[in-house]
């Protein structure tokens, strides 16, 4: 019985730790239809489009620097924080492009993504409450 | 303890009653960034004065130097909508009359006309070389600088003008090509100039590791030398008969050329950076054709680098040839003052400390000439006749954005 306890609570542990890990693609409940593919999203969050595959341009939201945000970047494009700065500095300071607009803090970024319809942003998954429409997961 | 806990809790109360008191959360239409390298210099001869560009008409000799590579950028865009904004950029860097006034490097507006297009108006950067357009951005290469040996060929840094960029994708890669046209004015050590009608093409194509360049830029020069060594030149040639050389010395209108194509791979662990550039003209400065290769392998936050860069000319444009010896040695000596070739090897370490922090080292051996002292100057100008041996400059920097 004890055994079998510490097998359950290992279960529990093990798919809250992959629930943490998992990193979701979100936009506003109020926004309109937004298709999103993975390599839509991966172009958009590069600065290699502004706009949805439908030519819709779109605005992007990044967390504060901290672990949903880099696990968001290697999953999304193979890049380290380190890789990501310095791909995004040379866009930014030749200007080509705007980088995505860096919230203060995860609740900020949430309330923004819950309040404004048509900006696209990622939260961990526990993170995206009501409000939030999910369009994309990176598990 | 308790203060700290006290000061949190006040925080978070003044973040709720903010949080209440606007109703819609909002991504703020304004944002401000920006870059910097704090860098010292040194050099182990006298009367050699190492540079990092030829705008400036001083150097880092046998003392440590903060002037040659120091550099702060500040840049600000507001967003009128998502395919409209505005963006400025001011640098702070030590210019050809030894001031630090900020300058202002970008002033645009940028329109995104199509998914594929951008168009901007206003001042950009003169996107000739690879690193043409974020020569101040320490930050995103391997090296304390971008090699000057290329960089040198043109130091004509802002575009009032226009341009646009147009991106496709090309079987799994991305093509970008970015068209311009404008003018560029420019400050120098003991000259003046400018390049109008400015009209070029850079053509970028990308795949997962592997990304080509190539630009083809034509602009019409205008050159004015305004040194004591240059004002004796010309009264010579004047009191001498022959003042119709001063027309290829010193003037506007001289059709200019300016090539390059390189090559950057990264696999996230070895890294190599080559790029082949020329400088054509057909007055005023003599045509030259610069090159480099870098190489450098990832060992986590620790990036172990070394480059190979050489510039020659490959045209003197005035033949020091008038029958007057005197005339002949001070033209010979204008020749040997504006050549910039050099050779030079270099080793460095990049070490990523945090995400946007980086500290350099970095040895070179430069070899100036033949004909010249290359990017190096000497308080005594009749050195350029005899540039010696080579000169080793040592180079430690801190680069950051933010």
């Amino acid at each position: 019985m004890r055994t079998f306890h510490a097998f359950l609570i290992g279960i529990l542990l093990a798919c809250t730790s992959a629930a943490q890990a998992e990193v979701v693609l979100v936009t506003s409940a109020r926004s309109g239809p937004i298709e999103l593919s993975r390599e839509q999203a991966e172009k958009l969050y590069l600065g290699r489009s502004t706009t949805l595959g439908d030519g819709t341009p779109v605005n992007l939201v990044d967390l504060p620097n901290g672990s949903t945000r880099d696990e968001f970047y290697l999953k999304l494009t193979g890049k380290n924080p380190t890789q990501i700065q310095a791909y995004w500095s040379r866009i930014v300071f030749t200007g080509r492009a705007n980088p995505p607009k860096e919230a203060g803090s995860i609740a900020e970024a949430r309330q923004w993504l819950t309040d404004t319809p048509n900006i696209i942003g990622y939260l961990d998954r526990s993170d995206a409450t009501t409000g939030l429409r999910i369009l994309l997961r990176l598990p | 303890m308790k203060h700290l806990a006290a000061i949190l809790l006040a925080t978070l109360q003044i973040h709720a009653g903010t949080a209440l008191a606007t109703e819609v959360a909002s991504p703020s239409p304004f944002s401000v960034s920006g870059f910097g390298t704090l860098g010292a210099v040194r050099t182990d001869k006298d009367n050699r004065a190492f540079r990092s560009s030829t705008t400036q008409s001083s150097g880092a000799s046998t003392d440590f130097d903060l002037s040659v590579d120091s550099v702060l950028g500040l840049q600000a865009t507001y967003k009128f909508s998502s395919a409209l904004d505005v963006t400025l950029q001011s640098v702070v860097r030590k210019d050809s009359s030894n001031s630090y006034d900020p300058t202002l490097s970008f002033a645009f507006l940028r329109i995104q006309a199509t998914p594929e297009l951008t168009l901007r108006a206003g001042r950009m950067r003169t996107p000739f070389f690879l690193y043409s357009d974020s020569l101040n951005l320490n930050y995103v290469t391997p090296w304390v600088r971008p090699p000057v040996e290329v960089y040198s060929l043109n130091p004509f840094a802002n575009l009032d003008g226009l341009d646009a960029f147009y991106r496709l994708p090309v079987s799994g890669m991305e093509l970008e090509l970015h068209a311009y046209e404008g003018r560029s004015d420019l400050d120098a050590r003991e000259s003046t100039g400018n390049l109008t009608r400015i009209r070029g093409i850079k053509a970028s194509l990308s795949a997962s590791r592997l990304t080509l360049h190539a630009n083809f830029a034509k602009a019409d020069l205008a050159m004015y030398w305004n040194g004591p060594t240059f004002v004796a030149l010309g009264n010579q040639l004047i009191a001498t008969g022959n003042g119709q050389i001063l027309e290829q010395i010193t003037g506007s209108g001289s059709p200019t050329t300016f090539i390059s194509t390189s090559f950057q791979y990264d696999d996230n662990r070895l890294l190599l950076i080559g790029e082949y550039a020329a400088r054509m003209m057909e007055r005023y400065s003599a045509s030259a054709i610069g090159w480099y290769l870098t190489g450098g392998y990832r060992l986590g936050s620790i990036t172990p680098f070394a480059t190979f860069a050489r510039q020659h000319q490959v045209a003197t444009d005035n033949a020091a040839n008038t029958g007057n010896p005197s005339a002949d040695a001070a033209l010979k000596m204008l020749n040997f003052a504006r050549n910039k070739a050099q050779t030079s090897i270099a080793a460095g370490i990049r070490w990523d400390v945090t995400r946007n922090l980086a500290l350099k080292t970095q040895l070179e051996r430069i070899q100036p000439g033949p004909d010249g002292l290359g990017i190096l100057i000497s308080s005594t100008p009749v050195t350029n006749f005899s540039p010696g041996g080579p000169v080793h400059v040592f180079s430690l920097s801190a680069d950051f954005v933010f």
